[in-house]
């Protein structure tokens, strides 16, 4: 079968693979790269965001790229989301508002609000809940998950 | 209350920090080397005679390994939790929509789907039976064996008809409830290995990992020490994952191909395939008083459990036992009917019954009091349970019905407030309320042990080998909370083994909202037994008497104010060879003294969660568009255990009784096809719910449960519908009878 070289950046190093090319970046980062913080849940659908990651500072859902398309372009993980073992302040802020109980929509729902304060540093509950209204949660009721959203947003205005 | 040193506390979930950083391992990320990939060749028939499996095209694609048929099934063929009527694969008949016939193992999944493409199965299809009511019909065919009736439950109290006779006002209503799925978002996987020494390591998201082993060692005929199941981080289960099937499917086929297979349901197959809430029609017919007492209810319930029992007949007593909700009415006469149909099995899930029992009588009670001109509150007030009263079962309602007037009190202030918010422009508003009992626990007569364990570590941090797994709710926390207060330890000194059968104890299902309860009180139980034997070591060790000895907050103290950190008696010990570690099992109490023995298995339960709900809404009244703009939960738990887990158990339960209000329903769509997908399938998202949530939790502790606590899990989704459904009827003055509420009805009726 063709197969497909993409070289892109990956959580912020140089990374070359080679793929057929009718494989989405969500089979490539979980299958070929063991990075499995990125979930499937809807079947490939784009319906439910488990599988969000940041691409070029916009978050996308990975299932729904083909690996081709990610040529040259800056692709972030959950896995890359902590910094020499300190979390990132989302990451602490779903940790500190019990944001998380069973954690499948965890990495896509931190990585969606990322995408969303790069844009909008000051989101009001109303904008937290748009920007995240792609990331589907079946546990929390999104309660938690907009506090810790608010908090993050807090503390990193601060930092 | 008494300081504690983490009971009531907002401990930071200790998984979360995996969770967060995408290292949590679910079943699916599980890095194995040699990985075969299954493909599950599903019937597109509702109902048929099986006539032929050819598997032969599909065995020829490069790359597949074997296709797996029920003829491989080396034991048996069927399983099931209550009765064994489902078959691991399909043999003769296929009985519903999506059901598993063949596995194709192959190199890869790509390859595995391409070649069950090719299996060609062959079907005689025969019209299917979709309906309940018509599959108990005299001449509706037998769908299964015994036919279609699969379990009935007729219970009476007092004289209904007396009752009916001296009543000022009867009103009679059916209500409908759809087909919802649980819905978690980690579908049904697992991944079994062949091991050299005739053994399997299964990786399972289940709610029952012990009954997993129990049911693939059946299956392979092989004895269950034979099988390990180990538990992954569980993606939400919500009782869903109380069926082996997928765990069967994925050691069935490791066993034949003697290698390591990986099973994932897609969204799809989980819709198709796994246990959904059970669909019901229920018929009430509720007679009161004209001050608003209630004299007289009679029930007929029709519970489709689909193609297969699964929990069906223990989902037909509690909703049979809820059918009255939080009230006392004298004379009663229930019959509830669980029926076998060709639709999508029907099984546990959060509320099991009640969610449906809840919407029918807390509508009839809104509706009483409308015809009487009484409050919502008015006529629960002259009617609520109250501490001491006896329930129809005969069970004797104890100290919990004591937080049904705190709940009105606080549920009448919230109305008030709710009335007075004004509507959006071209909007009208309404406030509602419910009321709920939950029960906690399997009922009477199943057997229900728990058992858990404990390791003091020479480090003096303890270890816990809990038997039943977390499915994401946060049982690990709560258990590490208790057994932490109960050493007198910080909760950082407790952490819990990851479960596996072969070196957990077996705590049973996790399920019934009763896992805090037994938990708690085996962790309880287990840590006085680690601290005796901590005193004994130290005694000896120490050549000291043992009544001069006491513990204290990872101390032993000495009668002459000496204080020797456990830490170094541990080390002691492990020189010795001793290890200091205790095993408890706690067994919820059915005393035989005040538990009725006159009722079917697994009736009737004994201890209750009580609660109200209340909602506020604006309607569209020309599109029939339902906002909810308020929700408040009112919730008794004993005591709270872990503050944050507690909230969130609320607010997730509350979105599931928002999306069976208003969304979900897995109908048969125009093509003869359920709905499969989450397009189709609507939960709900950040946007559906209300700006404004508060919650308000009680704590009467519950005398048996540890620290008083009891269970919240399932008690926050059945008030949800029907508190929003009153709202519905009191802004726009139409009463459904059937959920979800869609627009299109509201805008009809």
């Amino acid at each position: 079968m063709k197969t497909l070289q993409v070289t892109f950046l990956l959580n912020g190093f140089e990374k070359t693979i080679v793929s057929a090319p009718n494989r989405t970046l969500l089979d490539v980062l979980r299958d070929d790269l063991n990075l499995t913080g990125a979930k499937d849940s809807c079947g490939g659908e784009g319906e439910c965001g488990a599988c969000t990651v940041i691409v070029d500072d916009k978050a996308i859902n990975a299932c729904m790229i083909l690996i081709g398309q990610v040529q040259g372009c800056a692709v972030e993980t959950i896995e890359g989301l902590a910094e020499n073992g300190q979390l990132h302040p989302l990451q602490r802020a779903f940790v500190e508002a019990g944001a998380v109980q069973c954690g499948y929509c965890t990495p896509g729902a931190i990585l969606a609000a990322k995408a969303l304060l790069l844009e909008n540093p000051h989101p009001s509950d109303v904008e937290i809940r748009d920007g995240l209204s792609g990331n589907l949660c079946r546990c929390t009721g999104y309660v938690k998950i907009v506090e810790a959203v608010r908090l993050a947003a807090a503390e990193m205005r601060h930092a | 209350m008494p300081e504690t040193i983490t009971i009531g506390k907002s401990e930071l979930r200790k998984d979360a920090w995996k969770k967060v950083t995408g290292a949590a391992r679910y079943v699916a990320d599980i890095p194995l080397r040699d990985v075969y990939y299954g493909a599950i060749v599903r019937s597109s028939v509702h109902y048929g005679h099986l006539k032929s499996i050819d598997t032969q095209t599909a065995e020829q694609v490069a790359g597949v390994h074997k296709v797996v048929t029920a003829a491989d099934v080396p034991g048996l063929p069927v399983f099931g939790a209550l009765v064994h009527d489902q078959p691991v694969l399909a043999v003769d008949t296929i009985h519903h929509w999506g059901q598993p016939v063949a596995i194709v193992i192959a190199d890869t999944k790509e390859i595995a789907a391409q070649a069950a493409q090719l299996v060609l199965v062959t079907v005689e299809p025969i019209l299917p039976i979709l309906d309940p009511v018509e599959a108990v019909e005299l001449n509706a065919s037998k769908l299964h064996a015994d036919g279609n009736l699969l379990a009935q439950f007729e219970i009476k109290d007092g004289d209904v008809e007396l009752g009916f006779a001296e009543a000022d006002v009867i009103l009679e209503e059916t209500f409908s409830l759809p087909l919802v799925s649980p819905a978690y978002l980690e579908t049904e996987t697992s991944v079994a290995q062949w091991n050299s020494d005739g053994s399997l390591t299964v990786w399972v998201s289940s709610q029952h990992p012990f009954v997993d082993q129990a049911e693939i060692a059946a299956a392979l005929d092989i004895p269950a020490e034979k099988v390990r199941v180990k538990s992954g981080v569980i993606g939400g289960a919500f009782g869903g994952k109380e069926d082996s099937s997928i765990s069967i499917m994925a050691s069935l086929a490791a066993w034949v191909v003697q290698g390591t297979v990986k099973l994932v349901n897609s969204r799809q197959e989980s819709f198709w395939a796994h246990p959904k809430r059970h669909p019901a029609k229920i018929y009430l017919k509720l007679g009161a008083k004209n001050d608003g007492t209630f004299i007289a209810l009679k029930a007929k319930a029709f519970v489709d459990t689909g193609a297969f029992a699964s929990y069906g007949p223990a989902v037909g007593i509690i909703l049979t036992e809820t059918l009255a909700g939080s009230y006392h009415v004298p004379n009663i006469e229930l019959d509830t009917l669980v029926v076998y149909t060709n639709g999508p099995l029907a099984g546990a899930m959060r509320g099991f019954g009640s969610p449906q029992s809840h919407f029918a009588i807390e509508s009839m009670v809104d509706m009483v009091a409308h015809q009487l001109g009484l409050s919502a509150i008015e006529v629960r007030k002259k009617n609520i349970l109250r501490e001491g009263d006896q329930l129809f079962t005969g069970v004797i309602v104890n100290q919990s019905a004591n937080s049904l007037p705190l709940a009105l009190s606080h549920a009448e202030n919230i109305l008030r407030e709710f009335e007075m918010i004004e509507a959006a422009p071209g909007k009208v508003a309404g406030s509602g309320m419910a009321l709920v009992m939950q029960s906690m626990g399997l009922g009477a007569k199943v057997p229900d042990d728990s058992t858990h364990q404990m390791i003091w570590m020479p480090d003096g941090k303890v270890d816990l080998y809990l038997g039943a797994p977390d499915m994401g709710q946060g049982l690990i926390m709560t258990a590490e909370q208790i057994a932490a207060e109960a050493l007198e330890l910080p909760f950082e000194s407790v952490s819990t083994v990851d479960l596996d059968t072969w070196n957990s104890p077996n705590g049973n299902v996790t399920c019934a909202s009763r896992m805090t309860y037994m938990v708690g009180n085996a962790l309880v139980d287990a840590a006085e037994q680690l601290k005796s034997q901590m005193l004994v070591q130290a005694s000896r060790m120490m050549n000291r008497p043992l009544d001069t000895l006491s513990y204290k907050s990872g101390n032993v103290i000495t009668s002459d104010g000496g204080k020797i950190p456990v830490s170094e008696i541990i080390s002691r010990a492990a020189d010795d060879g001793i290890e200091i570690q205790s095993k408890a099992t706690f067994s919820f109490p059915y005393p035989d003294e005040t538990t009725p023995q006159n009722l079917p298995i697994g009736m009737p339960h004994v201890l209750f969660c009580f609660g109200a709900q209340i909602a506020r809404v604006e309607v569209d009244p020309e599109l029939g568009k339902v906002d909810i703009t308020h929700l408040t939960a009112i919730h008794d738990v004993g005591r709270v255990i872990s503050r944050k887990g507690v909230e969130g158990q609320i607010e997730g339960g509350m979105a599931m009784g928002l999306g069976y209000a208003l969304f979900e329903n897995m109908n048969l769509k125009a093509n003869g096809q359920w709905v499969d997908s989450f397009t189709e399938y609507l939960i709900p998202t950040f946007n559906d719910m209300p700006l404004n949530f508060r919650n308000i939790i009680l704590e009467i502790p519950e005398e048996s449960g540890p620290y008083g606590a009891k269970g919240i899990g399932e008690v926050t989704v059945p008030p949800t519908a029907p508190a929003i459904a009153n709202a519905v009827y009191n802004a726009i003055g139409v009463r459904a009878t059937a959920l979800p509420l869609s627009p299109e009805d509201l805008a009809k009726l």
